[in-house]
C-alpha cells in the first residue's frame, strides 16, 4: 500500500503541490489527472525521492522509497522515456538497469519480446523513435516485475496497439495484485483504463473517488417512443426536463424509478431508461476550472 | 508485443541494495557502453605514447632520465582522464540518465563515492597502460636513456591519472552540466594556473596540479605533490557531494 500524506512543495513563494494525500491500494489503477503545470510530476517525483518535498511524506509499505533496500524490485517507474543515453543500445540500457536491479541477463530479452523492441534492440537508443522509447521505458519499469507502478504520461507516442496493450498490461498488472498509478492527458484512455480518478488543479486535490461515482450525474436520461408526450407529464410532475440533440429526455435530480412511475402512470413504451453519467473531459474541465 | 504476465513466473529477484563492489562494476560498464566514453578511454591510454613517438622521432636532443618524459606525458593522460570523471558524473544529469540512477540508487552520496572508485580505478589502468607505452616507445626510439626512478615515475603517473579522474567526476558532480565542468577544468588548469605561477609562483606552484604530477614523477617535492593533488580531489568531491544533495532531479 501507498500513503501519500500532506505532500507538499514550494519553490520561493511558489506553492506547486498544496497537502496532497491519498493512499493507493494493491489490485487498483489509479488515474492522476491534471493540467499541465497542476503538479502531477512533482508529486511523482516526490513520491519516488528524486524532489524533496517541503512538507509530508509518500511512503510504499510504510517506508519512504529511500528507505527501501531494493526499490526498483518494488516500484517500477517511467517519468520520462527520453532520460536515457542515446548511445546507448536499447539492450545494453536494460542490461544495466538488470544489474543495478538485480535481475538475471536473461530477463532483459523477456521484457523487450513483451514491449515489442526484440528488433530493435541492437540499435542505438539516438535512433528510436518517441514510442519506441516509451517502450524502451515500460520495459525497464517491468524488468523486476515489481508491486508497484508509476507511470507518467505511458501513453505518449504510442500506437493504437500500444495503447491498447498497455492498458491490458496495467489491468493485468493491477488482477496480479500489482498497484498502478498512472498519469495521462489522453482522458479517453485513462476511462477505459482506470478503477479510480485523482482529480489535481493547480497543486490540490480536487477530485477522489471510484470513476463510477464521480462520471455519475444526478440526474436520469429517458427515451420514449413519444418523447414529447412523456416530456410534458415529467414536466406536470414537478420534474425538470431537458431535450438532448439526439431526441433523449435529461431528468435532472430525480432517480429512475421517479421516471420510471410518471412513464408508467402516463402509459408510454420507454426504450431507454439510465442515470445519467458525465463525460470524464466535462468533469476534467469542470474541477480543474474551478480549483 | 506480448501480454504474457498473467501466467508468467515472476523473476528472481535480488531483496537487496547492490553491494558496493557491483555498483562500481556497473559504474563502469555505464563509462565504457557509449561511443563517447569508450574514445575517451582509448584517447587516455594513446595519446601520451604517440606524442612520445612524435617527440622522439623529431628531437635529437639527449633525453637523460626517462621521469620526466614519463611525468610530462603522464600529465597530458591526467588531463585526458579529467574528461572521463566529468561524464561519468556531469553526462548524466546531461543526457537525464541520473534519473535513473538515483531511482535505482536513492542515496546520493553512495553513488558519488561508487563513482568516484569507478573513474579511480579506470583512471589508474588507462594510466598505467598509457605509461607503459610510453615507456615502450621510449625504450625503442631513444637511446641513452637513464632509466633511475623509472618504478617511482610510474607510480606517480598511475596515482595522478587516478587523481584527474575523480576530481572530474567531483567537479562534473558538483555542476552537473558538461561543457561547463570541462570548460572550468581545462581553463583553470591549462590557463589560469600557468598565468598565476608567471606572476605569483609561491601561490601557483602551491596548487597547480600539472606541476605536481611532473614534480611526484621526479621524486621532486613529494609531499607537497601529493598534498596538491588530495586538496584538488578532496574540494572536488565536496563540491560534489554538496551540491549533489541539494540538487533537485526535475
Amino acid at each position: 500500500m501507498i500513503t501519500v500524506s500532506g505532500l507538499t512543495k514550494r519553490y520561493g513563494d511558489r506553492t506547486v503541490v498544496d497537502h496532497v494525500s491519498f493512499d493507493l491500494e494493491p489490485g487498483t489503477v489509479t488515474g492522476f489527472l491534471g493540467p499541465n503545470g497542476a503538479g502531477k510530476t512533482t508529486t511523482m517525483r516526490m513520491m519516488t525521492s528524486l524532489v524533496a518535498p517541503t512538507a509530508g511524506s509518500a511512503v510504499i509499505d510504510g517506508k519512504l522509497y529511500a528507505e527501501l533496500p531494493n526499490p526498483g524490485a518494488v516500484v517500477g517507474t517511467l517519468l520520462d522515456a527520453s532520460a536515457v543515453h542515446p548511445g546507448r543500445t536499447g539492450r545494453t540500457h536494460l542490461r544495466l538497469l538488470a544489474s543495478a536491479v538485480g535481475v538475471p541477463a536473461s530477463r532483459v530479452d523477456e521484457v523487450l519480446d513483451m514491449v515489442g523492441l526484440s528488433e530493435a534492440a541492437g540499435r542505438r537508443i539516438g535512433g528510436y523513435s518517441l514510442g519506441m522509447r516509451q517502450r524502451l521505458g515500460i520495459a525497464g519499469a517491468l524488468l523486476a516485475d515489481p508491486p508497484v507502478l508509476v507511470f507518467d504520461e505511458p501513453a505518449n507516442g504510442l500506437d493504437p496497439e500500444g495503447i491498447r496493450w498497455m492498458r491490458d498490461l496495467l489491468r493485468t498488472h493491477a488482477a496480479r495484485g500489482g498497484t498502478v498509478l498512472l498519469s495521462s492527458h489522453l482522458l479517453n484512455e485513462v476511462e477505459h483504463t482506470v478503477d479510480r480518478l485523482l482529480v489535481i488543479g493547480e497543486g490540490r486535490i480536487v477530485a477522489d473517488g471510484p470513476v463510477a461515482t464521480l462520471l455519475a450525474g444526478d440526474g436520469t436520461t429517458v427515451r420514449a417512443v413519444d418523447a414529447p408526450s412523456l416530456a410534458a407529464d415529467l414536466a406536470a410532475a414537478g420534474l425538470q426536463v431537458e431535450a438532448t440533440a439526439d431526441g433523449a429526455l435529461v431528468v435532472a435530480g430525480a432517480d429512475a424509478s421517479q421516471v420510471f412511475a410518471v412513464a408508467a402512470a402516463g402509459g408510454h413504451v420507454l426504450t431507454e431508461l439510465r442515470p445519467t453519467e458525465r463525460g470524464l473531459e466535462d468533469l476534467f474541465f469542470q474541477l480543474t476550472t474551478a480549483a | 508485443m506480448t501480454n504474457t504476465l498473467i501466467d508468467a513466473p515472476r523473476p528472481v529477484v535480488r531483496s537487496t541494495g547492490a553491494s558496493v563492489p557491483s555498483l562500481v562494476e556497473l559504474e563502469i560498464r555505464k563509462s565504457l557502453s557509449t561511443r563517447s566514453g569508450k574514445s575517451l578511454a582509448a584517447a587516455s591510454m594513446l595519446l601520451a605514447p604517440a606524442a612520445a613517438a612524435v617527440a622522439a622521432a623529431s628531437s635529437s636532443e639527449p633525453l637523460g632520465s626517462v621521469t620526466g618524459p614519463l611525468g610530462a606525458l603522464g600529465m597530458l593522460t591526467g588531463l585526458v582522464l579529467l574528461s572521463l570523471g566529468v561524464l561519468s558524473t556531469a553526462g548524466e544529469w546531461s543526457h537525464r540518465t541520473v534519473q535513473t540512477t538515483y531511482l535505482l540508487v536513492p542515496h546520493r552520496g553512495r553513488v558519488l563515492a561508487t563513482k568516484a572508485v569507478a573513474v579511480a580505478l579506470m583512471g589508474a589502468v588507462f594510466a598505467a597502460v598509457a605509461a607503459a607505452l610510453v615507456a615502450g616507445v621510449l625504450a625503442l626510439l631513444v637511446s641513452g636513456v637513464s632509466w633511475a626512478g623509472f618504478g617511482l615515475a610510474f607510480g606517480a603517473v598511475v596515482a595522478a591519472g587516478a587523481a584527474f579522474a575523480v576530481i572530474g567526476a567531483g567537479v562534473g558532480a558538483a555542476t552537473a552540466n558538461t561543457p561547463a565542468a570541462l570548460t572550468g577544468l581545462y581553463l583553470v588548469i591549462l590557463g589560469g594556473i600557468p598565468v598565476l605561477r608567471t606572476f605569483k609562483p609561491e601561490i601557483g606552484d602551491k596548487i597547480d596540479p600539472a606541476g605536481a604530477t611532473l614534480a611526484l614523477a621526479q621524486g621532486q617535492a613529494t609531499t607537497q605533490s601529493i598534498l596538491i593533488l588530495s586538496g584538488w580531489i578532496g574540494v572536488a568531491l565536496v563540491a560534489g557531494a554538496v551540491m549533489t544533495r541539494r540538487r533537485q532531479v526535475s
